[in-house]
């Protein structure tokens, strides 16, 4: 074929399948935050709507059963709890959740959940907590999610509908790696990730989800973990702003405690460390090759940092928690007092 | 700049107008190419770009000394001896600090550790530029082609750049010679025959093969698995194992597919780097078979040079182990990869030992059945090799590989999709090349109307079919 007419053969098919994969251009579009492109994707994806091009792909993408998030915003969810909730229970959410000691007899419901760093994190913890005699764990994770995406993944209503029916004890969660990506705000505005409006509307979605959490009758804790740093070559950053929201929200909230990750996964300068030593002085990978995820060993060592702060909440007495050192960080190794907004390198 | 994106879609549709435009201009068409490659590559990281220039201008002075070394008979001289070594350890330290220097540190530091001696020898964490063990490859070829003999006249610096730094090959190969690419340039292809059937095909192949395959059998099974193999059952392992070795090949091969098509597409041709690797009945075969290019390399620039058949069987089994010792360790700093070439380099050996012990031998068994029995045993030691490359350290090798033979644990992710993907893709394996090529051919007597549409429904499927977002190809990291 002539180069020339190869040229409109090519430019055609872009064309078309542009027009036809709009939506999913602008949903790729909105993850990534790319300016100029994404106001494209945006005029593209309204031209395909007004004249229902997209009808096409949209009933491609229902069969194969993808997005599988709903438009229900977290305000909406928090009217129906608080419906729902009486003005005593929301005085005895005012001081930390005291809960029952588990024993092997009766163990504790810990449901563990959040995005693919809880994907190996997860199954880590999952591993471990079922070692201890005294928990009864649940691995809930979904890749790619988090809470900028809830046309995507709808984590809240997710919580409220499918997790806290199941009445666990304490719940562990992450969110924040995926969440580095321009949102569009309940009145439908595309906010720019990391601008000022747009970490307004993370922070409010954040305290709504951490509302969502409360139990009633205040039985309930729930460890909000911050992601760990990510190391250099990786797409993901402003993890250090992100914690800084967690951290900040889960100050006043008794029912959230906030888990500092960032000093378990850095050196002592809270620098990105992909290679740490554990108890056993032995330097181990902490970190998948994408910098992003953790090892098994990096999982192993969080779990049993989580598992150390849930006994300071909780007696544990009754079960074997104490870990052996070649999995477990360094004693010197603590979480911040503070968490601040903005860590060196974290960029 | 990823091959699956919108980015390089703009991309390409420019560079292919203004190549075909400025092609009968020799100079000014050589110039856009080498401008169009140092967009692609710097669209990762414009700091990268001074690395690949400085190996550009690094290597061509060198092909140029080694050359003006030689006697006018083009014979080697002492000088032109030394000149290569050099060119050779230029390259490889500048690719050993890249790659190689923190894996350095860090062995050192541990085996220090472990007699008791504590050093605290702080680790660069340096960024591996993408791409850099394929340009340097193909820049020790040139120099040592030069050195050889082989390559009787440098190129001048403008092709040399364009060679080194042609975008379709630059940062995942096929590792291209010299002697293939730059006739090619001095060629004026006709702009009104362009095997855009062949290219098409190809293109599209390359997509569903990394964006649909690679992409569902990693989220599916082989990330959770390799991430945390104790959770898993022995059945739930070995799908994951399987799974690897398809995507691999979906991942690397597909990348080669949308390389060479879209070289194609600008009127150059690369050599062939995957040959349905997977039908292999020997493990020699199988290196015949897949990334070829880097195959052929290794036994031109180093099994030959380190004695290759010549002399004795001991030696040339040592030769064969260090080979593919040494292209494990080209795939990354890691013990892992030291041990897949191992596995590799033992196997290979083991094969010709009881080759030449059989020889004239039979075992009474139907022909057929010895080859199925031969394909089964060099897939599933391939498989292996696979379980050490792909595992973060030995230590999780061997606990995946334990997990084969543990009871319990969970088996989520298999599934009858999971099998069939598995499955079909092996099988299309054996399917004659006849066949794709007779499609090739069919495709390009459609009307432009209906390659039109069939290439947008093409990219709508893939899209449909893949996931949210693109993952990076496995050997970008290589």
């Amino acid at each position: 074929m002539p180069a020339g007419l190869i040229l409109v053969v090519i430019l055609l098919a872009f064309c078309v399948a542009g027009l036809l994969n709009a939506d999913s251009t602008l949903r790729k579009s909105n993850a990534k935050g790319d300016g100029w492109r994404n106001e494209i994707a945006k005029t593209v994806a309204a031209v395909t709507d007004t004249f229902q091009i997209n009808f096409f792909r949209n009933t491609i993408d229902d069969a194969l059963g993808k997005n599988q998030g709903t438009k229900i915003d977290v305000e909406e969810l928090l009217r129906q709890q608080a419906e729902a909730e009486s003005a005593a229970a929301a005085e005895a959410a005012q001081k930390v959740p005291e809960l029952v000691a588990p024993t092997p007899a009766e163990p504790m419901k810990i449901w563990v959940g959040g995005d693919s760093i809880t994907q190996t994190f997860g199954t880590s913890f999952q591993r471990i907590t079922q070692s201890t005699g005294i928990f009864t764990p649940t691995l809930d994770f979904h890749v790619s999610t988090g809470l900028a995406r809830p046309d995507y993944y709808n984590w809240p209503e997710h919580l409220v509908k499918d997790v806290l029916p199941t009445n666990p004890s304490i719940l562990v969660i992450m969110f924040g790696a995926n969440d580095g990506q321009n949102m569009v705000d309940a009145s439908g505005k595309a906010l720019q990730r990391y601008s000022e409006p747009w970490m307004i509307e993370y922070r409010r979605r954040v305290a709504a989800t951490m509302d969502l959490l409360k139990a009633p009758e205040n039985n309930r804790i729930t460890i909000w973990c911050g992601p760990p740093p990510m190391g250099p070559g990786t797409k993901t950053h402003g993890m250090d702003q992100l914690n800084y929201i967690y951290w900040s929200e889960a100050q006043t909230r008794p029912w959230i405690q906030y888990f500092d990750t960032w000093p378990f996964f850095s050196d002592t300068n809270y620098v990105f460390a992909a290679n740490l030593p554990n108890a056993d002085g032995v330097v181990r990978g902490m970190r998948q090759k994408d910098n992003v995820h953790l090892s098994t060993v990096g999982g192993d060592r969080l779990s049993w940092a989580v598992i150390d702060r849930i006994g300071k909440l909780v007696d544990l007495s009754a079960g074997n928690v104490t870990p052996p050192p070649s999995q477990a960080p360094p004693a010197s190794v603590v979480e911040r007092t503070e968490v601040p907004p903005n860590m060196p390198g974290a960029e | 700049m990823l091959f699956p994106t919108v980015d390089f879609a703009v991309f390409f549709l420019v560079v292919f107008t203004g190549s075909w435009l400025l092609r009968p201009h020799k100079i000014a068409w050589r110039w856009f190419i080498l401008a169009a490659s140092c967009v692609f590559y710097g669209w990762w990281d414009w700091n990268y770009l001074t690395l690949l220039l400085l190996s550009i201008g690094i290597n061509w002075f060198l092909g140029l000394v080694v050359y003006k070394a030689l006697t006018p008979d083009g014979e080697r001289t002492n000088a032109s001896r030394w000149l290569v070594r050099i060119a050779v350890i230029v390259n490889l330290g500048i690719l050993g600090y890249f790659k190689y220097f923190d894996f350095f540190i860090s062995t050192i530091t541990d085996k220090m550790r472990s007699i008791g001696i504590s050093v605290d020898t702080p680790l660069l964490n340096i960024i591996l530029p993408v791409g850099i063990s394929f340009f340097t490859f193909q820049a020790i070829s040139y120099v040592i082609d030069i050195g050889r003999g082989q390559w009787r006249k440098p190129l001048n610096i403008l092709d040399f750049a364009v060679y080194l730094s042609f975008f379709a090959h630059l940062v995942a190969g096929p590792i291209v010679r010299a002697s293939e690419f730059a006739p090619q340039l001095d060629e004026e292809p006709d702009p009104r025959y362009v095997r855009s059937g062949e290219a098409f095909m190809l293109i599209f192949r390359g997509m569903f093969k990394k964006v649909v395959i690679s992409s569902f059998l990693a989220t599916q099974i082989v990330d959770p698995v390799f991430a945390n193999p104790d959770a898993y059952g022995s059945l739930a392992v070995l799908m994951a194992i399987y799974a690897y070795a398809v995507q691999i090949y979906a991942d690397f091969s597909g990348y080669t597919d949308i390389a060479i098509g879209i070289a194609l597409l600008l009127g150059i041709r690369f050599p062939q780097n995957f040959d349905s690797p997977y039908i292999a009945v020997t493990l020699q075969d199988f290196w015949n078979r897949w990334h070829m290019t880097l195959s052929r390399w290794l036994r031109d620039y180093l099994y030959i040079p380190l004695g290759g058949n010549r002399g004795s069987k001991a030696m040339m089994y040592r030769n064969l182990f260090l080979v593919m010792i040494i292209g494990g360790l080209w795939h990354g700093a890691n013990w892992t990869f030291v041990v897949w070439g191992a596995i590799h380099g033992g196997y290979l050996v083991a094969e010709r030992i009881v080759r030449g012990k059989w020889k004239g031998h039979e075992l009474g068994l139907p022909p057929h059945l010895v080859k199925a029995m031969q394909w089964f045993l060099v897939f599933n030691v391939v498989c292996l090799a696979w379980v050490f490359f792909r595992a973060q350290s030995i230590d999780g090798a061997f606990t995946l590989l334990g997990r084969l033979f543990a009871s319990g644990g969970s088996d989520a992710g298999v599934s009858l999709l999971l099998v069939i993907v598995i499955v079909a893709s092996i099988a299309s394996q054996f399917v004659p090349p006849r066949f794709p090529q007779k499609a090739e051919v069919w495709f390009a007597t459609w009307a432009p109307a209906l390659q039109t549409a069939a290439l947008a429904g093409g990219l709508v499927l893939v899209d449909a079919l893949g996931p949210e977002g693109i993952a990076p190809f496995i050997y970008f990291q290589f």
